[in-house]
C-alpha cells in the first residue's frame, strides 16, 4: 500500500503544480504587473476568454476521459447534459425565480444570492438522476451500439430544449442570467470568474484522479482492460460503468450552469451533435486514458481554432472560417496519426525522450485501449 | 444471455404493442390535424422517398463497418462531394446536350468521389491502420471537417442546384393522382437503389473480389491467412462506400439544393439507419434507411417538424434494445454476454 | 520511441510556425509586442495642404461567413471589405480639426454560432481594441453579443432584425450601446397581413425556420394578422437541411388560403418548391429575409408569383427620381458590384445593412477630434449615433434614430414586391 500513498502523493503535487499555474495566470490578468496581461504571453492571440472556456470544458472532458479512457464506454451525447445543466441554472435563475417559485418559496427568490447556487445543485441532481434512470439500460450496449445510443439520448435532450416554446426560449434561448456572487462578492468582472471556474476544474480533476487510482479505479481499468476477467475477479461492472457514467454526466452539468451564468445567454445551438463530437475530439487529442490530458486537449482546440482566427485573416486577406476548418481538420488527422494517444502521452514521451535521449525504450503497443467490440 | 426481455415470445409481443400503440397514437394526432388516407399516403411516399438516400448512405457505413470495424464519420463527407462535383460539372460550359452533360456529371460525381475516398483511406486510414478503432473514427471526423472545409473553399457558402433527371430543369415532373403527388425523381431514386442493390448482390456473391471482401468481414485474420489483402480491402471498402454515398448525393440533389455542410445530417441519418439495420447487414440497411425516413416523416406530420428527430431515436433506442442485432440480422450483437 | 518524440516536435514546430507565422516572428513565451503608438502628437499645422495624420481607428466586424446564415454573412463581409477599401483608397476620414484617420476594418466570422460570436466579439473588445462593432448577421449571434457590449460600453450595430437586440424584452428598456440597421419582422409581418387583409383571405398557414429568425418571424406575422382578424390556423417550424416536407401536408389538410414563410434562402426556397409541389394553388407570403438573388436561383420557376415586403434595394432602378434612397442604393449596387465583380445576382439587402451600419460608425468617426482616448471615443461615437442619424437615407430607409428607437426606420423603410419572370417587381397595395 505504499505504492498507493505514493500516488497519491504525486497526484496532490501534480495538481499543486497545476493549480499555481493556474493562479498565476489569473493574478497576471488581474494585477496586470507594468500593463502586462495574460494576453501578451501569446502575443495577443488567445484571450482570457478562451481560458475561461477552456476550465469549463475541462470539467466536461475530464468527466468523458473517465468514462471512455477509464470505463472503455462512448459517449457522444455529453453536450446533452451540459445543455442540463446550463438549462436549469439559466430557467431557475430568470423566468421561473420570476413566476411560480415565488408563491412556493415567498420573499425574494432569484435574487437572493444563494439561489443561483441552489440551481446548480438542483442541476446537478436533475443530470443524475436522468443519467442514472437512462444509463442503466444503455449502458447495456456496447462499442458503436452505445455510441448510438448516448448520441440519442443526447440529442433528444437537445430537441426538448430546442422545441421547448416559451419555457426553454426555442431557439432564442434563455437570456440575462445573472452572474454568480456569495454575499455581496460578485464573480465578476472576469478575472473573479476566471478563479470559480478553474477551481472547479481543478477540483473535479483531482476527485477524478484519486477515484482512477483508488479500488474503484482499478476496477474501472479492469472493465477497460476485459470485462469478462474484471467480472470473474468480482467486479461489479454494471454498477461501476453506471457510477462513472453518472459522475461523468454531473461534472457535465456543473460545467453548463457555470458556462450559463457566464455567457448570461443559453441557447441551443452548442449543445447539438456538433457539440458532442466537438467534446469526444477534445478527449481523444488530450490522450482518452489520461486526466491530465483533458485540459490539454480542450485548450489545444482552442488554441488551434483561435491561431487561425487571429493570424489567418491577417496572413490571407478576406480568409473566413473556410480556411479555419480545413487546417482544423488536417491537424486533427496528423494529431490522431502521429499520436493517437493523444497530446499527453506524446508529450510525456518527448519529456522522457529529452532526459535520456540515449535510453531505449521497450516498445509498447500502440494502443492500450481495448481491441474493436466483437 | 442477459437481456432486457428474455423469451422470444415477450419480445415479439412487446414489438408488436409498441407498433400497435404506435400506429395508435400517430393516428391520434393525425386525427386532429384532419388527416385523410391521401395526407397519410403522400406523407409514407415521402418518407420512402427520403429513407432511400438514407439506405444508400447506410450501405457506405455497413461497407466500411464490415471491412474494417469502423464508424466512417466522412460518409456524409462522401455525399456532399457526389452532390458537389456532380453540380460542378453540370454547371460547365460544354458544348453537349444537356442530356448528356447531366450524365456525364453524374458519373463524373460519383467517379470523382469514389477518388477521393480512396484516398482518403490511403492518406489517413492506412498510416494509422493499427490504432484503437475509436482513433480512427476520430480521423473519418477530422477527414470529415476538412472535406466540409474544402467545399466551402471552392464553392463558397452558396445553395447550387442540379436538374431533375427526367425534365432536364430545376422544376421537375410531377405524376398527380388523386391529390396524391409523386416527383420523377422519387422514381429514379428507387431505381437507383434497386440498381445499386442488384449491383451489390452479384459483386458480393459472383465476383472473387466480392467474396474476398466478404471473407474479410467474417474474419479478418482466416482471411489473411488465405491471401487476402486486408489492406487492399480496406481501401475497397472505402472506395465502395464513397462510391455508394455519391450516388446518394447526386440522385437526391435535384430534390434538395446541395450545399457544403449538407453531409452532416445526411451522415448521420445514414449512420441511424445502418444502425437501425443491425450495423452489420446490407439488406439491413435499406430496410433500417427507408424505416427511419417513414418514421420521421409521419411523425414530423402529425406532430410537429422538430420533434422528428425524437421519433427516430426512441424507435432507435427502444430496437437497440429489444433486438441489438437489428432489424435484420442473426446473430446477438450489441448487449454484452 | 524516437519517432513519436520527432513527431511530437514536429509538430510542435509546426504550430509555433503558425503562432508566430505572419511576418513579425512572436516567440510565444516572451511578451516583445510593443504596444502600438498612441496618438501622435499634431505637429503645428504650418503647411495646410500637407495633411496630419491621427490616430488609426479601428472598426471591428464580424459576420455569419460559414455555417447555416452564410447567405447573409457572406454580403456583409463583402460590403465590409468593399468599405475598409474605400477607406484605404481615401486614406481615412478627416476630423472637424482637419487631422486625417486612418480606420481599420477588422473581420471575423462568427460560424452563425452565438458562441462562437461572443468570442470573437471579446476578442476585439480586449484583444484588437476596437473604437466600435458592426456584426451579426442573424439573431442569434447578436443577442449573444448584446450584454458583452453592454457590459464594455462599446457602441454596437447589428444587421440582424430582432428587436430584443435593441431592448429588454423583459423590461422594454433601450440598450444604451446597441443599435441595428435592418427593417423588422413587426414591419414586414404588418405588410403581410395587409396584403392578406387586401386580397380578403382570413385564414392563413406560417412555416417558418428553426432559429431565432424564424421565430420572431412567427410571432411578428401571428401578431400582425391576430390584430387584422386573420387567423394562424397552422403553423410548424423546419430545419434549413431538411429534403421531406411534411408540413406541406398538413397544410394542405388545414384548408388555409395562403402560406405565410418566414426564412432565410436557401430554406426559404425549398419550402416554396416544396408547397408549390404539394398545393399548386395555395398563394405564397415570403418575409423580407428572400431579397436575394439566392432565392430566385434555388425556387426557379416556384418563386414565380410570390409576394413579399423588401427594402427597396432590389428595385431601386424601379423607384421615382424624388426617392430619397435611389441615389445612395444605386450607389452601393454599383460599388458592390464592381468591388466583387459579380452580376446583379450578387445583390442583396443584407450587404446593405452591413453598409448602413458601418457608415454610421465611419460617419461618427469622422466626428471625432483628435487626442481623445479609446474610452472617450466609445462614448463619442454612441452619442453620435443616437443624436445626429436624423432624415438618413440609408439602403434600409430613412433612419431616425432616437434614444428610445434605437433603429429608427417605419413601416415605409420596406416596400411590397411580386416575383416576375425572375425578377423583383414593385407590387404597391394599388395593384393588389
Amino acid at each position: 500500500m505504499q505504492r498507493e500513498g505514493w500516488r497519491r502523493h504525486q497526484i496532490s503535487i501534480g495538481i499543486g503544480v497545476f493549480a499555481i499555474v493556474i493562479f498565476l495566470l489569473g493574478w497576471l490578468e488581474m494585477a496586470q504587473p507594468m500593463g502586462f496581461e495574460f494576453s501578451d504571453i501569446t502575443g495577443g492571440i488567445v484571450t482570457f476568454d478562451t481560458l475561461i472556456r477552456v476550465g469549463l470544458l475541462t470539467t466536461v472532458v475530464v468527466g468523458l476521459n473517465m468514462l471512455m479512457g477509464h470505463a472503455g464506454q462512448i459517449s457522444l451525447g455529453q453536450a446533452g447534459f451540459y445543455a442540463i445543466g446550463a438549462y436549469v441554472s439559466a430557467i431557475m435563475t430568470t423566468k421561473a425565480a420570476n413566476r411560480g417559485i415565488n408563491v412556493l418559496f415567498p420573499g425574494a427568490i432569484g435574487e437572493d444570492w444563494w439561489w443561483p447556487w441552489l440551481m446548480i445543485l438542483a442541476g446537478m441532481v436533475i443530470t443524475g438522476g436522468i443519467a442514472y434512470l437512462i444509463g442503466r439500460p444503455v449502458l447495456r450496449l456496447k462499442g458503436h451500439y452505445l455510441a448510438m445510443g448516448t448520441l440519442g439520448v443526447g440529442l433528444i435532450i437537445f430537441v426538448l430544449f430546442r422545441e421547448g416554446g416559451t419555457f426553454t426560449g426555442a431557439a432564442d434561448g434563455v437570456g440575462s442570467v445573472p452572474r454568480l456572487s456569495i454575499g455581496s462578492f460578485e464573480f465578476w468582472p472576469r478575472d473573479r470568474y476566471y478563479f470559480l471556474v478553474w477551481a472547479v476544474a481543478l477540483a473535479v480533476m483531482w476527485l477524478s484522479l484519486n477515484i482512477v487510482n483508488s479500488r474503484v479505479g482499478r476496477g474501472l481499468r479492469a472493465i477497460e482492460g476485459s470485462e469478462l476477467a474484471a467480472q470473474t475477479m468480482g467486479v461489479d461492472i454494471e454498477k461501476f460503468k453506471l457510477q462513472v457514467f453518472v459522475l461523468s454526466t454531473v461534472y457535465a452539468s456543473i460545467a453548463g450552469s457555470l458556462y450559463a451564468h457566464y455567457q448570461t445567454l443559453v441557447n441551443p445551438t452548442p449543445f447539438g451533435f456538433v457539440g458532442s463530437l466537438d467534446l469526444v475530439i477534445m478527449a481523444a487529442l488530450g490522450g482518452l486514458a489520461s486526466i491530465w490530458g483533458a485540459p490539454f486537449g480542450v485548450a489545444i482546440v482552442y488554441v488551434i481554432k483561435e491561431v487561425l482566427r487571429a493570424r489567418l485573416s491577417t496572413l490571407l486577406r478576406g480568409a473566413g472560417g473556410e480556411h479555419e476548418i480545413i487546417i482544423f481538420g488536417v491537424l486533427l488527422v496528423l494529431i490522431m496519426i502521429f499520436m493517437p494517444q493523444g497530446l499527453s502521452y506524446a508529450a510525456g514521451r518527448a519529456f522522457a525522450w529529452l532526459r535520456n535521449p540515449s535510453r531505449r525504450e521497450r516498445e509498447e503497443p500502440l494502443d492500450r485501449l481495448p481491441e474493436k467490440a466483437t | 444471455m442477459q437481456n432486457i426481455v428474455r423469451t422470444r415470445s415477450a419480445r415479439i409481443g412487446a414489438t408488436v404493442a409498441a407498433m400497435v400503440l404506435l400506429v395508435a397514437v400517430v393516428l391520434y394526432l393525425g386525427h386532429a390535424k384532419g388527416f385523410g388516407a391521401i395526407q397519410y399516403v403522400q406523407l409514407v411516399l415521402d418518407g420512402i422517398r427520403g429513407g432511400s438516400i438514407y439506405a444508400l448512405i447506410a450501405l457506405g457505413f455497413v461497407v466500411v463497418f464490415n471491412v474494417t470495424g469502423i464508424i466512417n464519420f466522412a460518409q456524409g463527407g462522401f455525399v456532399m462531394s457526389g452532390a458537389m462535383l456532380a453540380v460542378a460539372f453540370n454547371n460547365l460550359d460544354l458544348p453537349l446536350p444537356p442530356a448528356l452533360q447531366l450524365a456525364l456529371a453524374v458519373v463524373f460525381g460519383v467517379a470523382g468521389t469514389t477518388v477521393i475516398g480512396a484516398l482518403v483511406e490511403r492518406l489517413t486510414i492506412f498510416p494509422a491502420r493499427h490504432s484503437h478503432t475509436l482513433t480512427l473514427i476520430i480521423i473519418t471526423v477530422g477527414v470529415y471537417i476538412f472535406m466540409q472545409g474544402m467545399a466551402l473553399l471552392v464553392w463558397g457558402a452558396n445553395a447550387y442546384n442540379l436538374p431533375a433527371f427526367s425534365s432536364l430543369a430545376l422544376e421537375d415532373q410531377i405524376l398527380r393522382s388523386g391529390g396524391i403527388m409523386l416527383k420523377a425523381q422519387s422514381l429514379w431514386i428507387w431505381g437507383t437503389l434497386a440498381v445499386v442493390l442488384v449491383g451489390l448482390y452479384f459483386f458480393f456473391e459472383r465476383t472473387i473480389l466480392g467474396k474476398a471482401l466478404r471473407a474479410c468481414a467474417i474474419n479478418r485474420r482466416a482471411a489473411e491467412l488465405m491471401g487476402i489483402n486486408p489492406s487492399r480491402m480496406s481501401l475497397l471498402s472505402f472506395a465502395m462506400a464513397a462510391a455508394l454515398g455519391a450516388i446518394g448525393g447526386v440522385v437526391l440533389s435535384p430534390a434538395t439544393r446541395p450545399i457544403y455542410d449538407m453531409g452532416l445530417k445526411l451522415g448521420l441519418k445514414g449512420f441511424i439507419a445502418a444502425i437501425m439495420g443491425g450495423m452489420v447487414s446490407s439488406p439491413g440497411a435499406v430496410v433500417g434507411g427507408i424505416l427511419l425516413g417513414v418514421l420521421e416523416n409521419v411523425a414530423a406530420g402529425v406532430t410537429r417538424a422538430g420533434f422528428k428527430d425524437i421519433f427516430a431515436f426512441v424507435v432507435l433506442i427502444l430496437i437497440l434494445l429489444f433486438r441489438p442485432q437489428g432489424i435484420i440480422g442473426g446473430g446477438e450483437r450489441g448487449v454484452e454476454q | 520511441m524516437k519517432k513519436t518524440a520527432f513527431t511530437a516536435l514536429t509538430m510542435i514546430a509546426l504550430l509555433a510556425l503558425l503562432v508566430g507565422g505572419c511576418g513579425t516572428p512572436v516567440p510565444t513565451a516572451a511578451p516583445t509586442t510593443p504596444p502600438p503608438p498612441e496618438a501622435t502628437t499634431p505637429p503645428e499645422a504650418t503647411t495646410p495642404p500637407e495633411p496630419v495624420i491621427g490616430t488609426t481607428y479601428k472598426l471591428g466586424f464580424f459576420s455569419s461567413i460559414t455555417g447555416p446564415t452564410s447567405s447573409l454573412g457572406v454580403p456583409e463581409r463583402n460590403t465590409a471589405e468593399m468599405i475598409a477599401a474605400q477607406l484605404e483608397e481615401a486614406g481615412g476620414v478627416t476630423g472637424p480639426d482637419g487631422v486625417i484617420h486612418p480606420i481599420e476594418v477588422i473581420i471575423y466570422d462568427d460560424e452563425s454560432n452565438p458562441e462562437i460570436a461572443a468570442t470573437v466579439a471579446s476578442r476585439l473588445i480586449e484583444e484588437d481594441e476596437v473604437d466600435a462593432i458592426v456584426g451579426g448577421s442573424g439573431s442569434g449571434p447578436s443577442l449573444a453579443v448584446v450584454p458583452l457590449m453592454q457590459e464594455a460600453e462599446i457602441p454596437y450595430v447589428s444587421m440582424a432584425s430582432s428587436r430584443s437586440i435593441i431592448r429588454n424584452p423583459e423590461t422594454a428598456e433601450t440598450y444604451k450601446w446597441c443599435f441595428k440597421t435592418p427593417q423588422e419582422n413587426f414591419h414586414s409581418g404588418g405588410w403581410q397581413a395587409a396584403y392578406v387583409e387586401g386580397m380578403g383571405w382570413d385564414q392563413v398557414c406560417d412555416i417558418y425556420s428553426n432559429d431565432g429568425y424564424g421565430q420572431d418571424c412567427l410571432a411578428q406575422t401571428t401578431a400582425a394578422m391576430t390584430e387584422k382578424g386573420i387567423e394562424v390556423s397552422y403553423s410548424d417550424s423546419f430545419e434549413p437541411a431538411d429534403t421531406e416536407f411534411p408540413q406541406i401536408a398538413s397544410v394542405v389538410a388545414s384548408g388555409c388560403d395562403a402560406l405565410v414563410i418566414g426564412a432565410v434562402p436557401p430554406g426559404a426556397a425549398l419550402v416554396t418548391v416544396a408547397a408549390r409541389e404539394g398545393a399548386p394553388d395555395l398563394p405564397v407570403v415570403l418575409g423580407h429575409g428572400v431579397c436575394n438573388a439566392t432565392m430566385i436561383s434555388a425556387a426557379g420557376e416556384a418563386a414565380e408569383g410570390t409576394v413579399f415586403p423588401c427594402g427597396k434595394m432590389m428595385y431601386a432602378d424601379g423607384l421615382p427620381d424624388d426617392d430619397p434612397q435611389k441615389e445612395l442604393l444605386l450607389k452601393y449596387r454599383e460599388d458592390y458590384m464592381a468591388f466583387t465583380g459579380e452580376g446583379p445576382e450578387g445583390l442583396s439587402t443584407f450587404g446593405g445593412h452591413a453598409y448602413d451600419g458601418l457608415l454610421w460608425v465611419v460617419e461618427a468617426m469622422g466626428s471625432l477630434e483628435e487626442g481623445l482616448d479609446v474610452t472617450a471615443r466609445r462614448a463619442a461615437i454612441r452619442d453620435y449615433i443616437e443624436t445626429n442619424i436624423t432624415d438618413w437615407p440609408g439602403t434600409g430607409g430613412v433612419f431616425n434614430v432616437t434614444p428610445e428607437d434605437h433603429l429608427g426606420l417605419t413601416y415605409e423603410a420596406l416596400g411590397f414586391v411580386k416575383v416576375e419572370n425572375g425578377t423583383w417587381v414593385y407590387f404597391p397595395p394599388e395593384e393588389w
